[in-house]
């Protein structure tokens, strides 16, 4: 099975982000950029299916040289050839914009490889902005099936079978191949890379592929703030847990939340 | 779609077994503000069998119209369509829905299809010259983003809880039953649905929320944050570890991959306040916190932090409510 995992580079999830009071943009500078949480989830998948069912894994990913290193760190997990869309100014593009560019990249991707995708995987979002789109809006454009927030894919006599988690339990989905899904986090964790898996890693080459033209961002972004700050309360520390439960109860009374 | 003819601001409401779901309505009392403030109306779009009923709770909570589309089975690409094609016929300068996975797999697509743009887990929305602003967290929460959507209409998921709903009695409405024939269009078809959770959980509308994390140690010990909630008359909350333990099932997740909440007290209890759990919960009104360790980040937003062992500080707890509430 041919699989296509699309990644975003973002800043370290379990970083808090605040506001760079001078530049009034985010403060990214210092904190490490991983790949995204749910393209690792989306990438991990796709290695467990590699096992079962054979076949080979790319990833992509739109964005500048720094992104190799994501990339790298994907090879070492189980990808086979990777590619960088070249584009300097990638946090400027919305999602649409980011799904036409990987649109190109699937059939620029799928000629030099002389092969086609059975399977395209993505996040179900990404953790910095949250957008949630660009896997959809992909299928859209491809034309293909597509299914959001899936946590399984198995492929059965030519389809995929697809389980979709849903706010009440789950649906369970059929669609042709080629289709395209949205990885929520499964029940497992991506795996860690080797020294060996990485000293392979850093041998193999990242390709890079020019963007598709321009298409103008509908979104803009008009202000950038911090959200109101909540104030600490007080802490009530004591080696006695009665006298500090008697005197938590004291404070929550007198502040009527009971 | 030219921008001089577009006005007024279309809903779409989704229903489970024939009944509006409160996104779907906290949104149509926002939308009603909003468009009352410029003149225009509200329409809201439900989509399903036996709606008349529906329909008039969408009244209640805010549609000047509602336009009922007759379908059996959800599709995603077929809702598509046809929300699609309302919004070519009816032309609004704003189409809105709940950030449910219904409305987040839609609008994208419903707003692609109208080469315009979409907006997602919008937390608050303003009509600001003409233009309205949408307000998106990024990073977790830890940001936020005011934006304008440059096409028309402007497209946009709200977050749950964003909005409150009011319900009015004396509303008046119209009711259009529309037929829109979609090709068979399904490339992604839905063979089976289960429903996997027992009870209901309704954290968004809690009053009082008790939530149990990685600190509660085991299954039986986050039976006491369940005792905790039914004496607070709260409903039951957990992070993710908790639920990966499966301690608790995922219905009860709070944070960025689970459920927004704002009830007026919320109670920590061996929880350390990660970025994720923190942007779900910091809009309650009240903050307790459990923890042994003194430096956990839940202690800078909590209005009374404990520092101590949640397995002797909330049986004590429990104790102390049963006792207020007993007065
Ligand atoms: C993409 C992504 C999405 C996520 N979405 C969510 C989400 O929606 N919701 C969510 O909750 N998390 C989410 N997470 C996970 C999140 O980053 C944190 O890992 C998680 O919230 C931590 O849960 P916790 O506080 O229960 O566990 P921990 O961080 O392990 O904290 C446990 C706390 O318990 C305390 N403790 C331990 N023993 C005791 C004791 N006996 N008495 C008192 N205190 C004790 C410890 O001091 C510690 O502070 C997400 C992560 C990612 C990457």
């Amino acid at each position: 099975m041919e699989m296509l995992v699309c990644i975003k580079q973002v800043p370290d999830d379990s970083v808090e982000i605040s506001l760079d009071l001078g530049t009034k943009e985010p403060a990214l500078i210092g904190v490490t950029p991983v790949v995204n949480a749910f393209d690792t989830y989306a990438l991990e998948m796709a290695a467990r299916l590699k096992e079962t069912f054979g076949g080979e894994i790319t990833v992509v990913s739109v964005g500048n040289d720094e992104v190799k290193n994501s990339l790298k760190n994907c090879l070492a997990v189980g990808a086979d050839h990777a590619y960088l869309v070249k584009h300097e100014k990638s946090e400027s593009l919305d999602p649409c914009g980011i799904a036409n560019i990987l649109k190109k990249a699937v059939h620029d991707i799928e000629g030099e490889l002389e092969t086609k995708f059975d399977l395209i995987l993505c996040g179900k979002e990404s953790t910095d902005y949250a957008s949630s789109q660009v896997g959809l809006l992909l299928a859209s454009k491809l034309r293909l099936p597509v299914a959001t927030n899936i946590i399984k894919v198995e492929p059965m006599d030519g389809i995929m079978r697809i389980k979709q988690e849903t706010e009440e339990g789950y649906r369970s989905i059929e669609a042709k191949t080629p289709c395209v899904v949205t990885v929520q986090k499964p029940d497992y964790d991506p795996r860690y890379p080797t020294i060996k898996s990485k000293m392979a890693a850093r041998k193999k080459e990242i390709k890079e592929l020019s963007p598709s033209e321009e298409v103008s961002s509908m979104l803009e972004v008009i202000r950038v703030f911090e959200p109101a700050k909540r104030v600490a309360g007080i802490k009530l520390k004591a080696d006695n847990e009665q006298e500090v439960v008697a005197q938590a109860m004291s404070v929550m009374t007198a502040a009527k939340v009971f | 779609m030219s921008h001089s003819d577009a006005k007024n601001i279309m809903v779409y409401v989704e229903t489970v077994s024939d009944t509006p779901l409160n996104g779907g309505l906290e949104i149509l009392t926002k939308a009603h503000k909003l468009a009352a403030a410029r003149g225009e109306e509200v329409i809201a779009v439900l989509i399903g069998s036996n709606l008349e009923h529906a329909a008039n709770t969408a009244i209640m909570a805010g549609a000047d119209k509602v336009i009922l589309v007759t379908k059996d089975n959800y599709e995603m690409e077929v809702y598509e369509a046809i929300l699609t094609r309302l919004a070519e016929k009816y032309k609004p300068s704003l189409i809105l829905s709940a950030g449910t996975l219904v409305g987040k797999d839609i609008l994208p697509l419903v707003a692609g299809n109208l080469t315009t743009g979409c907006a997602v887990d919008v937390m608050e929305i303003t009509d600001k010259d003409g233009n309205f602003v949408f307000t998106c967290p990024v990073y977790g929460g830890t940001v936020l983003n005011d934006l304008v959507i440059k096409g028309t209409p402007a497209v946009a998921a709200v977050r749950s809880g964003a909005f409150e709903k009011e319900l009015v009695v004396e509303r008046t409405g119209e009711i259009i039953k529309e037929q829109v024939g979609v090709e068979n269009t399904v490339r992604a078809k839905i063979v089976e649905v289960v429903n996997e959770m027992a009870e209901t959980v309704n954290l968004e509308e809690a009053q009082v929320i008790v939530s149990g994390g990685r600190g509660m140690g085991n299954k039986e010990n986050f039976r006491l944050v369940e005792e905790l909630a039914l004496a607070c008359h709260g409903v039951v909350g957990a992070t993710r570890p908790a639920i990966e333990a499966e301690w608790v099932p995922r219905s009860h997740q709070v944070g960025q991959s689970g459920k927004i909440v704002a009830p007026k007290l919320y109670i920590a209890c061996g929880i350390s306040g990660a970025t994720q759990h923190v942007s779900g919960m910091i809009g309650s009104g009240y903050i307790v916190a459990v923890n042994k360790d003194e430096d956990a980040p839940i202690f800078d937003i909590a209005d009374v932090g404990i520092v101590g062992d949640v397995v002797k500080v909330v049986p004590l707890l429990i104790e102390e409510i049963k006792k207020i509430q007993s007065l």
